[in-house]
Formats: C-alpha cells, sequence, structure tokens
C-alpha cells in the first residue's frame, strides 16, 4: 500500500535524492572528462562525454518513474522532474560539443584553445556548486552561497564568450561547414553555463517550493 | 426499526459526503491513495463514535421525544440532505437534525432553550475560532518550514498531511456521527454500542460506495490551494471540531473547513476569498436548520391536532 510504503520514513524519497546526487555527479564528471579532453586533445575522452550522456538518460528515466510512482508532494514533482530534464540538457548540450569537435576533426589555434579551456574549466567549477547547492536542499546550508555564486560564473563565461566571438570573426576557415561547426562548438561549449544556471534557479525554487 | 433505517441513511449520507473533509486534501494532493483513505476513514471513525458520548448527550437532550416524534425528525433530515446534496448546497447533517428536533421539541413542548442556544451559539464560534486558529497555524508553520531544509518540510507536511485527517474521520464518528445517531440513543430504540457499529458501518459504506466522487471534486479544488494552506485549514478545523467534541457540542467540520480556508485566504489578501459563494453558505447555514425546524414543528403540530 502507497500509504504503508510513504510512511516508511520515505524511502522512495531517499532513492529519488540518491539518483539526483547520482545524476549531477555525472555533470560534473562529463565536465571534468570534457575539460581534460579539450586540454590533451584526446578523442577517446570526447567519446566518454557521449557515454555519460547515455548514463544521464538513464537516471533521468529512473526519477521520472520513481517521481510520477508517487514519490514527494505533488506540489515538488513538477519542479524536480524538470530538474531533471534540466540536468540531461546539461550532459546532452556537453555531447554535442563533443561531437560538434570530433566532427570538426577541429584544429584550434593556441589562443582560441586557450580560452575555451577557460570556458570549460568555469563549467568545471559551476558543476561542483550545482552538486553542493542540491546537497543544500537536503542539509539547508550553503545553498543560496552557491547559486550566488553559479550565476557570478556564468557571467564570467558571457565575457569569455564576447571575446572567443570577436577571435572568431577573424579567422579564416576553408569551407561553410567548417564555420559552421565550428560556430555550433563555441555556441554549445559556452551554452553549458546557462543550462548550470537554470538548473540552479530549479533549485532555488525548489527551496521555497513549500513555504 | 424504521428510525434505524432512517439514521442509517443519514449516516451513509454523511459518509458519502464527509468523507473528502477528512481526506479530500490528502487524496487531492496525491499523499495517499482514495483506498487507504477509506480505510482509515473507517477505523477512526468506528473509534469516534465508540469512545465519545457527550456530543450524543446533548444532541439527545435537546427534547424529550416519542419514537413516532423521533421518526419523523429523521425522515425530515434524511429528506432535507438528500434533497439539499442533490440541489449541491451545502448542508450540515447535523444542522437538518438539531433543527428537526428542536421543531419537535417546540411543538410539544419538551425543548430546552438553555441546550440548544448553546448549541446555536457553539455554530457561531466554531467556524470563527477555526478561521482564528487556521491563521494561526499558517504563520506559525510558515515560520518552522522556513527554518528547515525544503525534503525535511516535505516530509512534515506529508506526516501532519495523514495526522490531520485521521483527527477529522474520528470527529466525524464522535460529533457528526453522533448527532445523526442521537434521536434513536436517547429515545431507547438502540443501544449506543449497537447504534455506534451500525451507523459507522453505514458511513463506511456510503464513503467507499459514493464517498470518490466528492474526494475527487474537493480534491481537484483543493490543490488550487498549495500543501502549507490546504493543511492549515483542515487542522484547524479538525482541531476546533475536536474541542467542541470534548465540550459536547455539535458542530459541523465542512463549516469549520470553510472558517479555515477563510482564514487563509484572509492572510494572502481579501482578495483571494470568493465573497459570493461565502454568501450562498453563510444562507445555508442559517436557512437549512430554520427549514427543519419549520417543516418538523408543522408536522408535528399537525399530528397533535390529528
Amino acid at each position: 500500500m502507497r500509504f504503508l510504503r510513504r510512511f516508511s520514513f520515505g524511502r522512495t524519497e531517499r532513492e529519488v535524492v540518491e539518483l539526483f546526487r547520482r545524476h549531477m555527479n555525472t555533470v560534473k564528471l562529463a565536465c571534468e572528462v570534457f575539460l581534460k579532453a579539450l586540454e590533451t586533445d584526446d578523442k577517446g575522452l570526447f567519446n566518454q562525454v557521449c557515454e555519460l550522456e547515455r548514463t544521464g538518460d538513464r537516471i533521468r528515466r529512473e526519477i521520472a518513474l520513481k517521481l510520477y510512482g508517487g514519490a514527494f508532494l505533488p506540489a515538488m514533482r513538477g519542479t524536480l522532474y524538470k530538474l531533471a530534464e534540466t540536468v540531461d540538457e546539461i550532459l546532452d548540450m556537453l555531447e554535442d560539443t563533443a561531437i560538434d569537435y570530433l566532427r570538426l576533426n577541429l584544429h584550434l589555434d593556441e589562443e582560441l584553445r586557450e580560452m575555451c579551456v577557460r570556458v570549460a574549466k568555469i563549467n568545471v567549477k559551476m558543476s561542483r556548486d550545482l552538486a553542493e547547492a542540491f546537497d543544500g536542499l537536503k542539509s539547508g546550508e550553503g545553498l543560496e552561497n552557491r547559486t550566488v555564486k553559479i550565476r557570478t560564473r556564468e557571467k564570467e563565461v558571457d565575457i569569455l564568450r564576447n571575446r572567443i566571438y570577436e577571435k572568431l570573426v577573424e579567422r579564416e576557415v576553408s569551407s561553410y561547414w567548417e564555420g559552421k561547426i565550428l560556430s555550433d562548438f563555441i555556441d554549445h561549449l559556452v551554452y553549458v553555463s546557462d543550462i548550470i544556471e537554470d538548473a540552479a534557479d530549479l533549485i532555488q525554487i525548489l527551496n521555497v517550493s513549500l513555504r | 426499526m424504521l428510525s434505524e433505517i432512517v439514521a442509517s441513511i443519514i449516516a451513509f449520507s454523511i459518509g458519502s459526503n464527509n468523507t473528502s473533509n477528512a481526506f479530500g486534501v490528502p487524496v487531492g494532493c496525491g499523499v495517499i491513495s482514495f483506498r487507504s483513505a477509506i480505510l482509515l476513514i473507517g477505523i477512526f471513525v468506528t473509534l469516534g463514535s465508540l469512545t465519545q458520548r457527550k456530543v450524543l448527550e446533548t444532541v439527545g437532550s435537546i427534547a424529550k421525544l416519542n419514537s413516532t416524534l423521533i421518526l419523523v425528525v429523521l425522515v425530515v433530515s434524511a429528506g432535507m440532505i438528500v434533497l439539499l446534496n442533490w440541489r449541491k448546497l451545502p448542508i450540515s447533517s447535523h444542522q437538518a437534525i438539531i433543527g428537526s428536533m428542536a421543531g419537535a421539541g417546540f411543538a410539544v413542548g419538551t425543548a430546552k432553550f438553555g441546550i440548544l442556544a448553546s448549541i446555536i451559539m457553539s455554530w457561531v464560534i466554531s467556524p470563527a475560532g477555526a478561521m482564528v486558529l487556521a491563521i494561526l497555524v499558517y504563520i506559525a508553520l510558515e515560520r518552522v518550514l522556513s527554518r528547515v531544509p525544503v525534503f525535511f518540510a516535505e516530509r512534515l507536511i506529508y506526516v501532519m498531511l495523514i495526522l490531520s485527517g485521521i483527527l477529522v474521520a474520528y470527529n466525524t464518528g464522535a460529533n457528526e456521527l453522533a448527532a445523526a445517531l442521537a434521536p434513536v440513543v436517547s429515545s431507547g430504540l438502540l443501544p449506543h454500542f449497537e447504534a455506534s457499529v451500525v451507523g459507522s458501518a453505514s458511513l463506511f459504506a456510503g464513503a467507499l460506495l459514493l464517498g470518490g466522487r466528492v474526494i475527487e471534486t474537493v480534491g481537484k479544488n483543493i490543490t488550487t490551494l498549495d500543501p502549507l494552506s490546504g493543511f492549515s485549514a483542515q487542522s484547524s478545523a479538525g482541531l476546533t471540531v475536536f474541542l467542541f467534541t470534548v465540550l459536547g457540542m455539535p458542530v459541523s467540520t465542512t463549516y469549520c473547513l470553510i472558517g479555515g480556508i477563510v482564514g487563509v485566504g484572509l492572510l494572502k489578501g481579501v482578495n483571494t476569498v470568493r465573497v459570493k459563494l461565502i454568501k450562498k453558505i453563510v444562507s445555508m447555514w442559517v436557512l437549512s436548520p430554520a427549514l427543519a425546524f419549520i417543516l418538523t414543528y408543522s408536522i408535528a403540530k399537525v399530528m397533535l391536532l390529528g
């Protein structure tokens, strides 16, 4: 009976929280692997990012099944599922960026690569902040600080994006497709931080949803 | 025998309509399934009916009536409850029963004015009390919940919604059902224990067969309230009715619940309260016992003349 199951001190809810933690850790790992791949130009590591995206998909499906199987009050379920979707979107975006890189067989000049690495480093930090912000939902501590940090870092990425575009327009491309894929690669890379910020906003909404 | 059957019909009607008072919010919020809600209602209504006698004694002492007049009281009450429910107008079963008892009592000259006056006072005070209590519960809970992590707050609301549902179910047995059984018990047609068992069984049947429809309606309407507001309204109604039950006063959970919802609404801004709907509810609150009184009084007078 659902009533007795729910009364067993929230076992299903604990499972959902644990799944979210795994989801966040997958994002963190994907950001780290992506950074390393970019720094070392290791194609195998880019493929690993795509693997992690599939892991994220599986976790999102599990979260959805548990949520709509009765975990948590319905007042929270919608936002929790939206959070799972948004976290999954971060992984999708990292996968798209990795594919762009592989497709392009990209040769980035040093200055451009260095700026892209800086964006990827910020993404790693933001993914750590996001995981800690989610933990704050459970402990009630540090959530505000983490979300503020995420917003600040996102602004840093915005500034870097402008500098990257300034650099890009000076760059010669050999074909339309090279230019298109390079532009997509940059767009996707900088968009990761936007989605992490969206996820942080959802965590803040969750934090006030029952008050 | 006929009186017992009519009392069972009233209990059945309480079951079909008042189930939503206890678990409309938790079922609407998805906290508990309809089947679990019905099971808890069955258990706690029976417990309430068996353990509390004060309301039953108060209603039974409104007037001394013979078995024929008891039957008239019950038939008029049941008729009004069925008719007004069919017209989708809010009616409290005990207002119909008490209005009817008073009508018969005044017709034969056995009505006790003091008891009636204190019951009417309780009807006025209880929704107002629930309204004030809902405001206090909401403010206190808001403070508590803002200091605890959200996942803990969610668990707390879940447990509290179930507990307040259980309290309201208990009150339904101890107060609403007690008022319906009072005429048959006070006139000696059935002993308290048997009346409670039969009444609880009829109420359970009403909840099981027709309660789902009402719960669904209340649930859908109530979910527009956030869980905190829903809980504040329901728990304050539960506590108010419990207090009046201990004092032996028959009061309506439905009206207390409405008082609680209005309280939370006022706290969130007067504009959120639908004044037109409140006017309709208040007019029914005055009209239904008055109508029951007039009908039974007239029938009893005609019978006495005959």
